[in-house]
């Protein structure tokens, strides 16, 4: 009994107060005895305050009534009370977390001075009162508490930036907390009442001009000290100055108070929402925009920080608008706010410990792998990418926006998304280029401990979030868990690494896809599968790698959850964990980083379409159901569009492939035949799905579908061109992929059962040709260290399995009979006869025929012609590559005589969505228009090949054949004796660019370069109200309540 | 069962003899005529034969390499393999070869394998003219295969059918039905798109015959180099089998076959002599241009014309 009670005295709310106003009044007297006690003791407060609200949070979470604490013994509303009830409990005990850990980043500066270790309690305490407090006048107290608080422990640094930008934060918080008394004391006047629960209740009251004005000036201040555009210089000047440890709190912590104040508010300020919203949404937007072009780490931090701030404050007034309930709106705004208090902070203490001001010089962490680790897990969860809470927060907004009809929105949220994602990873693409290993003071493990308990804290937090929305968490949380595992083990060798993936990846993609059936099973064969024999491959290298296996597993993993997602919740998830996977494996080729970034931008802004597809297909159907995608009536093209425009991106399809070339090109090799071969599928995967689900009734226009079919041929036809032209041996095959799927592309257009099963056809020998294409690659990248292919040659010799190879899978590519490939382009081009698509018929003819010209051009230059003398030596390339090209080998060879294998499969998994069948007379393939009997004409092939060769070699037997060396071949006047002039590589296709080179000139990379360029712009010019000076911005705080005012119905009183 | 395949494979021979011999004896004569254009009394009859039984009985060869080697099996098997696919003699099942194993689309692509082979043999001998002249030859192959696909749709449409044979069997019962009438501006795409497959001038820059030797055939000598100029009878011959039976009413009989092809031939020619040789860009763009326009045309003729 006692004890309880005991207990519930020392674990009381009010405790928070006592202890930190006790605590803090008593450090001087420690402080005197001996430093270290006193800092013993602020921690231990720190401790205890986070304690308490824990326990309490706990104890409301399982079921108790939130708590009312009355102060001066008289109940409210005539005197002070706190309350502290589920929400108010979760965010005080995030901050005290977050001041706990903060802290302990801050520790070196401020046991500097006894008083710093004061002010930093009485900060704590002080969000602590602007959260809990139910009086009005007492936030009011609060807030300029904590605003003293931080203005000190600013100005403790002493030098010039700081205290300028320290100054300028007083005058701007003041002006703020001036207008918020003055509204205090007119609401009061109006009301007779300062408890908040009252003046709600009395709301009816507040009328008339002085009800307008004083709640202007209370809403505008809160909003001013939430540091809206564009008056927020001073808050950025003080994020750029301030030691990390006081930015992080002022970013995460005073922030959450003041928003939560305004949330307390809100429903005084129901006619003010749009103007919210705007502030919020404006805010959000231009803040990326800005934030696109700054070079200072902890400024950049400022602008994403007040870019979140932004997007939380137009969350909460959308929410309000659309009436959401309180489970919705705790899962969005707590989700972003969690996310945000501990990737912001924990990106400050990280800013703060490398200690580097300009994110150029982040280079110096290069070679630290755990600095590399923390920074991007902390960036991806700043965007929204899973498993962490800012996903789901964001998916829930998305979602409830859509079903509001708020699409504008979404835009504009996708698009600050997009924005902040490309500043972020640009200067984690800095961070990760670079080799020098400086050392960087306060790096050690005991300074990065804040940010790694941060980081953990988000894994978790984004794995409870997920389990609060009633998920199945267990198979999306399998590729993580993969991951974590292979990363735990990261310090083994290389190859035995490689064989654990393997383990790994077969074990737990049997489990997650062997219950599927149709497409999603045959893509599972494909992409899991297949992807295991190409990491067979990777064996051949015998360095560590350190985390390419992890990132493998949970790319590999991640695809198999994307084949078994119902929702399209989980389909998202897995498809931007696979987003952020492959992203991170391009990075980890040589010159991989800043093609990694163009490619994550693309395929996030692949992602964000995706998203908004389906927002809208939720608006109308109400539900997250894959297989309800069809039920979206009147918005069904608007979805496809959407989403079928994700894809294509994800494709490489013409006009958005310019991240294709450099990233296949820069990735490691065996990783970009696993790009190629694997996840490009992906894409091909969900314009599947979408065209079965929306595509397939007949009552639907199909335009969409044309435009696709069409996008599909252009891609195919540039991709062939481009690629004619390359000179890099990667390059040239990353543009031959290209345009592959660009047929593919096109058979899914067709929307006929042929066409279908043309696709899936082209789906399966796609993955062949360029499995074995890019392993032969890497084979030959390798040997001869080196991808120009002019300064190669006549490796015939050396590598004759190779060449072998490479010939097989491009004589099948090309579409020569009696190889696969024939009968893909064969079955293409009588679907698209039989569907009336001329044009696009002629186009993939003529593609065909281009790519003849790259194929030679691959074989010619590398395997034939004259070989370099320094190459006379070369190995063949290690069997480990071989094996799996070797069966790659024999599959097209089976698939070639006996195509039925696999179309009969495919047609089956194809009937349940486009009805019909493949119509077979005996093995011969009938179409409306031809036949293709697939084993006799491989048999007759045989034979008129084979007699001439035994004719040949039976004359061979009465020649005297002399093998001569290189060089010896007919001349007239200068003897051939250098490969260099003699070999015909360099620019191969010169006539063929003076004839129709101009089809291929650059011009995408222009126009996204120009885009690049409009968006710099725009920043610039929206960067022209921070001009440091302090005056200025106390004016545009002004202005900004006059703004408000004349917007919100100033000028009618 | 396997009789009656053995039957088969000694129609083709048959076959396959008779359109070499006739390809050969077409050469000569074609060389002939040249030569009485140009005011020389030109070559006996008999010398593409004696050329080929020349080399075909030289003792020594040299080889650069397997791939040398086999590229001359590639390109006659590519030859031979075509020819394979079309019915030879409408009406007759003893001439109608392979023609059940694939249609029209079948033969156009493997029409390129004995090009790709044969690419990849000369590329090993190491001569950069081989590269060369291959590498103007496929950009050129490029450029003329866009018409002829076009004329090759437009009768698809027209016919409603890729069958080889069914095309011939609708061009019966009269000169009138020939494709040549019905549907000329799809013949003249396709004759247009001849003209590059012939290889004759003006677009015969990837073999330049008259000057020194350049080209796949650079290196190739003794047997294989017989094999090259019988496939290049063989072969010649096939695509005029080919054009008669798509465009020009096929043949009931071998002396019709013969006729009719050599009249074929005769267009390629009469240009040839008449025109000089285009620039290998020249030539590209040459076909991007009026052949392809017409090609264009002949599918909208087809779809405006002929099916409504």
């Amino acid at each position: 009994m006692v004890g309880a009670a005991f207990q519930e005295v020392l674990l009381q709310p009010l405790g928070i107060y006592v202890i930190a106003l006790g605590v803090g009044f008593l450090i001087p007297l420690f402080d005197r005895a001996h430093r270290g006690s006193a800092i013993l003791v602020f921690l231990a407060a720190l401790a205890y305050m986070a304690g308490i609200a824990g326990a309490n949070l706990l104890a409301i979470i399982n079921g108790a009534p939130p708590i009312d604490i009355e102060t001066a013994g008289i109940a409210p509303p005539f005197s002070i009370n706190l309350r502290f009830g589920l929400f108010e409990g979760g965010i005080v005990f995030a901050v005290n977390t977050a001041a706990i850990l903060a802290a302990w980043h801050y520790l070196p500066a401020l046991k500097q001075h006894a008083s710093a270790l004061l002010l930093y309690l009485i900060l704590v305490m002080g969000i602590n009162g602007m959260v809990m407090t139910r009086d009005l006048f007492n936030l009011f107290i609060f807030i300029e508490i904590t605003s003293i608080a931080t203005y000190a422990l600013i100005g403790m640094e002493r030098t010039g930036g700081v205290l300028a930008a320290g100054f300028k934060y007083i005058i701007a918080t003041s002006t703020a907390s001036a207008f918020f008394l003055l509204g205090t004391i007119f609401i009061y006047y109006q009301t007779g009442t300062l408890n908040i629960d009252d003046i709600i209740a009395h709301r009816e009251l507040i009328t008339g001009p002085v009800g307008l004005v004083a709640t202007l000036f209370v809403l505008t201040s809160l909003l001013i000290e939430l540091k809206p555009y564009p008056a927020n210089g001073w808050g950025l000047d003080v994020y750029e100055t301030a030691h990390s440890g006081i930015a992080s709190l002022i970013s995460v912590g005073v922030s959450a108070g003041v928003f939560f104040a305004l949330y307390k508010l809100l429903p005084l300020m129901d006619a003010y929402l749009p103007s919210i919203a705007l502030i919020g949404g404006v805010t959000f937007l231009f803040s990326n925009l800005i934030g696109l072009k700054q070079d200072n780490a902890k400024r950049l931090l400022g602008y994403s920080s007040i870019g979140q701030m932004g997007l939380l404050t137009l969350a909460l007034a959308l929410l309000q608008q659309l009436d959401a309930t309180a489970q919705q709106l705790s899962l969005v705004i707590g989700g972003l706010f969690i996310n945000h208090l501990l990737a912001k902070a924990g990106l400050f203490w990280l800013a703060g410990s490398v200690g580097r001001e300009a994110i150029r010089d982040w280079s110096v962490i290069a070679t630290r792998p755990l600095l590399l680790l923390l920074l991007a897990i902390l960036m991806a969860a700043l965007i929204g990418l899973p498993p962490f809470p800012g996903f789901w927060a964001k998916w829930e907004l998305v979602m409830l926006l859509g079903a509001g009809g708020q699409y504008a929105w979404i835009a504009l949220i996708l698009a600050g998304s997009l924005l902040e994602a490309a500043y972020l990873f640009r200067w984690f693409s800095l961070a990760r280029q670079g080799d020098a290993t400086q050392a960087i003071a306060g790096a050690g493990f005991r300074q990065s401990a804040p940010v790694i308990v941060a980081a953990l804290l988000l894994f978790g937090s984004g794995y409870g979030v997920a389990t609060m929305m009633d998920l199945a968490v267990a198979p999306l949380f399998l590729p993580l868990l993969a991951g974590l595992l292979l990363w735990l083990l990261d310090g083994l060798h290389g190859r035995p690494k490689d064989l654990l993936m393997l383990v790994i990846v077969t074990a737990g993609g049997y489990w997650l896809t062997h219950d599927l059936a149709g497409i999603n099973r045959l893509f599972s064969v494909l992409l899991i599968g297949g992807g295991l024999l190409i990491s067979i491959a990777a064996l051949y290298r015998s360095d560590s790698r350190k985390g390419f296996y992890p990132l493998l597993a949970v790319l590999l993993l991640s695809l198999a959850t994307l084949l078994r997602a119902q929702t399209t919740l989980e389909f998202f998830f897995s498809w931007e964990l696979m987003t952020l996977s492959s992203y991170l494996l391009v990075t980890l080729g040589r010159q991989g980083v800043m093609p990694g970034l163009k490619y994550l931008l693309f395929s996030l802004g692949s992602a964000y379409f995706i998203l908004a597809g389906f927002a809208v297909a939720y608006a109308t159907t109400g539900s997250i159901l894959l297989a309800d995608l069809g039920g979206s009536g009147n918005a069904t093209g608007v979805v496809f569009s959407l989403l079928a425009a994700g894809f294509i991106i994800k494709t490489g399809g013409f006009g958005v492939h310019i991240w294709l070339p450099d990233a296949y090109a820069e990735a490691d090799d065996d990783f970009t035949a696993i790009m190629s071969a694997v996840v490009s599928k992906a894409g091909i995967f969900g314009l599947l799905i979408i065209a079965a689900h929306l595509g397939v009734r007949a009552d639907i226009g199909l335009d969409p579908a044309y435009v696709l079919g069409w996008i599909g041929i252009l891609t195919a036809t540039f991709g062939a061109l481009m690629a004619v032209f390359q000179e890099d041996l990667k390059r040239l095959v990353a543009y031959s992929s290209m345009g592959q799927l660009g047929y593919i592309v096109t058979g899914i257009a067709l929307m006929n059962h042929l066409g279908w099963v043309t696709a899936l056809y082209m789906t399966v020998n796609h993955f062949l040709f360029k499995g074995i294409l890019f392993l032969s690659v890497a084979g030959i990248v390798l040997r001869t260290n080196q991808r120009l292919m002019y300064k190669m040659g006549g490796l015939i010799k050396n590598m004759p399995f190779t060449f072998v190879f490479t010939m097989i899978a491009i004589i099948a590519m090309s579409g020569v009979p009696p190889l696969t490939g024939f009968g893909g382009k064969w079955m293409l081009f009588n679907a698209l006869m039989e569907k009336g698509w001329y044009w696009i018929a002629a186009l993939a003819f003529f593609s065909s025929a281009v790519a003849f010209l790259y194929m030679f051009r691959l074989l010619q230059t590398v395997f034939l012609g004259q070989r370099k003398l320094e190459h006379a030596k070369l190995r063949e390339a290690p069997a480990i590559l071989l094996v799996p090209q070797g069966i790659m080998i024999a599959c097209i060879m089976v698939i070639s005589a006996w195509p039925k294998l696999l179309l009969d499969p495919l047609s089956a998994a194809v009937s349940p969505w486009l009805g019909g069948a493949l119509a077979w007379d005996g093995f011969a393939l009938q179409t409306h228009f031809g036949y293709w009997n697939a084993p006799l004409i491989m048999a007759v092939v045989a034979g008129v090949w084979m007699v001439p060769l035994i004719m040949l070699l039976l004359i061979s037997l009465t020649l005297k054949i002399q093998r001569v060396e290189q060089f010896n071949i007919v001349y007239a006047a200068e003897r051939p004796h250098r490969p260099e002039d003699t070999h015909f590589a360099y620019h191969f296709f010169a006539h063929y660019d003076r004839a129709i080179g101009f089809l291929v000139r650059p011009r995408a990379t222009a126009f996204w370069d120009t885009a690049v360029e409009w968006g710099y712009s725009l920043g610039a010019a929206l960067r022209i109200f921070y001009n440091g000076n302090g005056q200025t911005y106390a004016l545009f705080i002004l202005m900004y309540f006059v703004a408000m005012f004349l917007v919100n119905g100033g000028m009618l009183l | 069962m396997i009789l009656e395949w053995l039957g088969k494979v000694g129609n083709f021979s048959l076959t396959m003899l008779i359109v070499t011999l006739y390809g050969l004896l077409v050469g000569a004569f074609i060389e002939r005529v040249i030569a009485k254009v140009q005011g020389r009394i030109g070559i006996p009859y008999s010398q593409p034969f004696i050329n080929i039984l020349k080399n075909f009985f030289k003792r020594t060869a040299v080889s650069h390499g397997y791939m040398f080697y086999l590229g001359p099996v590639f390109r006659i098997a590519g030859g031979i393999g075509t020819l394979a696919f079309i019915p030879v003699i409408y009406g007759s099942e003893m001439f109608s070869n392979f023609s059940m194993a694939g249609d029209l689309f079948l033969v156009i692509y493997f029409m390129f394998f004995g090009q790709l082979g044969m690419a990849l043999g000369a590329g090993e001998s190491g001569h950069p003219y081989s590269a060369i002249g291959i590498a103007r030859g496929l950009s050129q192959m490029t450029a003329y295969e866009v018409p002829f696909a076009l004329a090759v749709i437009a009768i698809v449409i027209q016919y409603d059918t890729l069958s080889i044979t069914e095309i011939v069997a609708a061009q019966q019962g009269g000169w009138q039905h020939w494709t040549l009438f019905t549907n000329w501006v799809a013949t003249l795409a396709a004759m247009l798109a001849f003209l590059g497959m012939t290889g004759y001038s003006p677009f015969d820059i990837f073999l330049a015959p008259q000057e020194i030797p350049i080209g796949p055939p650079t290196e190739f000598h003794s047997a294989y180099l017989s094999l090259l100029q019988t496939n290049r009878a063989l072969f010649g011959a096939t695509k005029l089998i080919l054009f008669m039976n798509l465009f020009f009413g096929g043949a009931t009989g071998w002396i019709e076959l013969m006729i009719k092809t050599l009249l074929i031939y005769m267009v390629a020619i009469v240009v040839g002599v008449a025109f000089p040789r285009f620039r290998v860009d020249q030539g590209i763009r040459f076909f991007f241009k009026i052949p392809t326009l017409i090609g264009i045309m002949s599918i909208i003729y087809v779809q405006l014309v002929l099916i409504s």
